[in-house]
């Protein structure tokens, strides 16, 4: 073979690669339009009594639970879609829809299936339905090979909000690649007080993640029975993202009797982050306990600090303002007045 | 003159010598990486799309962290207002919008104080990051709730604004956003998806930018996409689709994306504290901040993460006349240069892992001295068809195996956005994307060469740099 013959063999090839690639792109267009036309085709007779029953008007229930073939596959697809939309009468009305067109059965088998796809729809469609008895099945697949699968089954455990999927959630949150930490956050707070327990274990998780997703949970589920160990994590976490988090934490949660802790967390031998965290949470609990700390803090060396405690004492109230009031030509305190003034539409 | 022509013969002949062997070497191992690059991102995509099959795609929730959007403007009066409350209205739970008005000479604070009923507060801006310029008022709306704070201060140049916006912003997550450019309405959604994915790993993001000329927007929103009118900016759009999808992407999935885009990117703010904000006198300050990012993190031997999101978020116009274009390539590449021999310590220290030993070199080798090879080749082959010493049918099979290599990687990228993204709906421009895909090797390639061996040039000779007037068609009627 000569170097003009091997030249000539690999343009040849190029060339090839680059016409195969051209019609694909053509190709990929043309296939995609024509599944949006097949599917609004099939959808046409059948949309107006979908939109009626997401809208509460059960009307054209009898037509959609009838429909069979390409139709029924249509409806399905858009009924999934709606049902994550929609909550009460109109999302039951659709379950039953998707029951009668054998969806459910489908998707119990289909949690196995080869193709990722299709387990991770299936998982999904599982907990957008809440279909009680699929808590197992949602377990094992947040531990899935599949990425996929694995959000797909944190999702669905919103839906079912059983607080039995806490401990895999928080398990597989923490695990290499794991679940998105926010959709494992959206689904411990649907799961209510019961995984109390659970989330103060997953304060002790090795993973810095899971440390944060849980103390995150205990602040804004207000979870009273977590303020051991969000003091712990505040005060030793090798991880300032936790602690800061902890410290939001303790502000949602808004006990008096974690002011003393917050306070002693604004001092300049911690991190700034945590240092300012530790001010706006002192003024979310909202305590005239804090008041002292929070004048203290308005000389800080840090501007922002000084104006965060600035607003944590008009947030503490009359006492606060009072206090502001008489250092208001320093900047810090001139800003919350200023800015307290426009929310109240005084200006 | 006999005597002339047989020396440069000598002369060419010796460079053919010399250069040939390491300049296939240097062919073949630049599209062979293109190709792993092309099959990295096919990974990414892979998953993205299962991903978005499976109807996972949840946005916000919870913890989606605070974001503070820093849009610096000098001279934007036409404009930023427009930008502004589309920023104010973009989806996302909990964000607020920092302008820094950079010492402009027009009427921009004033526009902006008119529109938002400004007032000023005492507020003492924390030097977090240091600022040299002067800080010369904050202010905020009057109604007390609309989460904008408008910065003035004396004018020193786009990266110390910024650091300014990053000293005033109160959230943990900081998007850097140029005033002219169009976000999608759930960009800063999907951008900062990462973080709430990762929040204790992530630190950087970056966005896709797309160019938006040609197409039609309306009040900061784009409403109708579609291609350039000019060939100038349509090649530039298969450029984008190439340097993103498949650069930025391959390059993310391997865990060594050591770029992001200026016009839209995302990072903790502590990080970038940390880090120094961005250098004012750098000219590839983007670049410069992520490379140091890259750095302190490996330094302090920590876990981290950065990450690029291949769905088109950002819009921004492109140059659509050669003069602009030529400069802003120039920039480019100077600041490339200067960036890659700031950094030349991390190159090959196994401190810094694959970033020193694959991604850097990757850059010096293939992004910066491939003008100067490109270049070299154009010249000795030029001069050698002149003296007859080149086999002519030989030249014209490697000149169509080179850009047909170039014309492969461009479609690949095309066929992972019709695939994963078909954002151009028309046919038409469809049909004109494969054609400036084609095209793009027909004098364009050859003047980029050209400009950005002019920016090496003047980094060379410690030419001061002059950002010039990128000159723009404005968004409210069609753009371009």
């Amino acid at each position: 073979v000569t170097t003009r013959q091997l030249l000539l063999g690999i343009e040849l090839l190029v060339l090839l690669a680059c016409l195969v690639l051209a019609l694909s792109v053509i190709w990929s267009k043309v296939t995609r339009l024509r599944r949006e036309r097949r599917t609004a085709q099939s959808l046409a007779p059948v949309r107006g009594a979908l939109i009626e029953l997401a809208a509460g008007e059960p009307g054209g229930l009898r037509i959609l639970r009838s429909a069979r073939g390409k139709t029924a596959d249509a409806i399905d697809e858009a009924a999934v879609a709606l049902l994550a939309k929609v909550r009460g009468e109109p999302a039951n009305q659709l379950v039953t829809v998707l029951e009668d067109h054998g969806a459910l059965e489908r998707a119990k088998a289909e949690v196995s299936h080869r193709s990722p796809v299709r387990r991770a729809r299936a998982v999904q469609l599982l907990g957008l339905a809440r279909v009680e008895d699929s808590t197992a099945l949602i377990s094992e697949a947040l531990e899935d090979e599949a990425s996929e699968v694995r959000a797909s089954a944190a999702y669905a455990a919103s839906y079912l909000a059983d607080p039995w999927l806490a401990a895999p959630l928080l398990r597989s949150v923490g695990t290499g690649e794991g679940i998105p930490a926010g959709l494992a956050a959206d689904a411990l707070l649907e799961m209510g007080v019961e995984i109390a327990p659970v989330l103060r274990a997953a304060m002790r998780n090795p993973a810095p993640r899971t440390r944060m997703v849980a103390a995150h949970v205990a602040g804004v589920g207000t979870f009273v029975q977590a303020l051991p160990e969000l003091r712990e994590l505040i005060a030793a976490d090798p991880d300032v993202t936790v602690r800061v988090e902890a410290a939001e934490a303790l502000g949602s949660i808004g006990q008096d009797s974690e002011v003393e802790l917050l306070a002693r967390h604004t001092r300049p031998d911690q991190p700034t982050d945590l240092r300012r965290a530790c001010a706006e949470a002192m003024g979310r609990i909202g305590s005239p306990l804090a008041h002292d700390d929070l004048v203290h803090l308005l000389d800080a060396d840090d501007p922002r600090l000084a104006e965060m405690a600035a607003e944590s004492l008009v947030a503490i109230g009359p006492r606060g303002m009072a206090t502001l009031d008489g250092r208001r030509d320093e900047p810090a305190a001139g800003t919350a007045l200023v800015l307290a003034a426009l929310r109240a539409g005084q200006r | 003159v006999n005597g002339f022509r047989d020396g440069l013969s000598a002369v060419v002949q010796w460079l053919y010598d010399v250069t040939s062997v390491p300049i296939l070497v240097y062919f073949v191992v630049i599209n062979l990486s293109f190709l792993l690059l092309i099959i990295t991102a096919g990974f990414q995509f892979r998953r993205y799309l299962r991903m978005r099959d499976a109807s996972v795609d949840t946005l916000g929730g919870e913890l989606a962290l605070g974001v503070s959007v820093v849009m610096p403007a000098h001279n934007e009066e036409v404009g930023i207002v427009t930008s502004t409350t589309a920023m104010l209205s973009l989806r996302y739970p909990r964000h607020e919008v920092v302008v820094v008005d950079d010492g402009s000479t027009d009427n921009t604070f004033g526009v902006l104080r008119e529109a938002f009923d400004l007032v000023q507060i005492p507020r003492e801006v924390p030097m977090d990051l240091p600022v040299r310029a002067e800080i010369l008022g904050v202010y905020v709306p009057r109604d007390g709730h609309t989460r904008l704070v408008v910065v003035r201060k004396a004018n020193s140049g786009r990266s110390e604004a910024i650091n300014a916006g990053v000293n005033v912003a109160v959230e943990p997550l900081i998007a850097f956003i140029d005033a002219d450019s169009i976000l999608e309405p759930d960009a800063l959604l999907r951008v900062s998806k990462p973080f709430t994915d990762d929040p204790t790993r992530m630190v950087a993001t970056g966005g896709t930018i797309r160019a938006v000329n040609g197409s039609r927007v309306v009040s900061g929103r784009l409403v109708r996409l579609a291609m350039p009118t000019q060939w100038v900016a349509r090649i530039q759009v298969v450029e984008y689709l190439r340097a993103f999808l498949v650069g930025r992407t391959g390059w993310s999935r391997l865990g060594m994306l050591i770029l992001i885009s200026g016009a839209f990117g995302m990072f903790r703010r502590d990080v970038v504290v940390d880090a120094g904000g961005l250098d004012p006198d750098s000219i590839g300050e983007d670049f410069e901040l992520v490379l140091r990012i890259h750095r302190r993190m490996m330094d302090e031997g920590r876990d981290y993460a950065v990450e690029f999101v291949p769905e088109p978020v950002c819009w921004t116009e492109v140059p659509s006349t050669l003069s602009v274009l030529a400069r802003q390539r120039r920039r480019w590449h100077r600041g490339l240069w200067e960036t890659l021999w700031a950094y030349r310590g991390m190159l090959f220290n196994r401190r810094y892992g694959r970033i020193g030993f694959l991604a850097l070199p990757y850059y010096w080798v293939f992004e910066l001295f491939a003008p100067l090879l490109e270049g070299f080749g154009i010249v000795v082959v030029v001069l050698g068809l002149a003296l007859g010493m080149v086999n002519v049918p030989y030249a014209l099979l490697f000149l169509v195996l080179a850009y047909g290599l170039a014309i492969l990687v461009t479609l690949a990228a095309m066929s992972v956005e019709e695939w994963a993204f078909h954002r151009y709906n028309r046919w038409r421009d469809l049909l004109t994307t494969l054609a400036a895909a084609v095209l793009e090797n027909i004098g364009y390639r050859q003047l980029t060469v050209w400009w950005r061996l002019g920016g090496w040039w003047a980094s060379l000779r410690k030419k001061e740099q002059v950002w010039g007037v990128m000159t723009r068609a404005g968004f409210d009627e069609a753009a371009d």
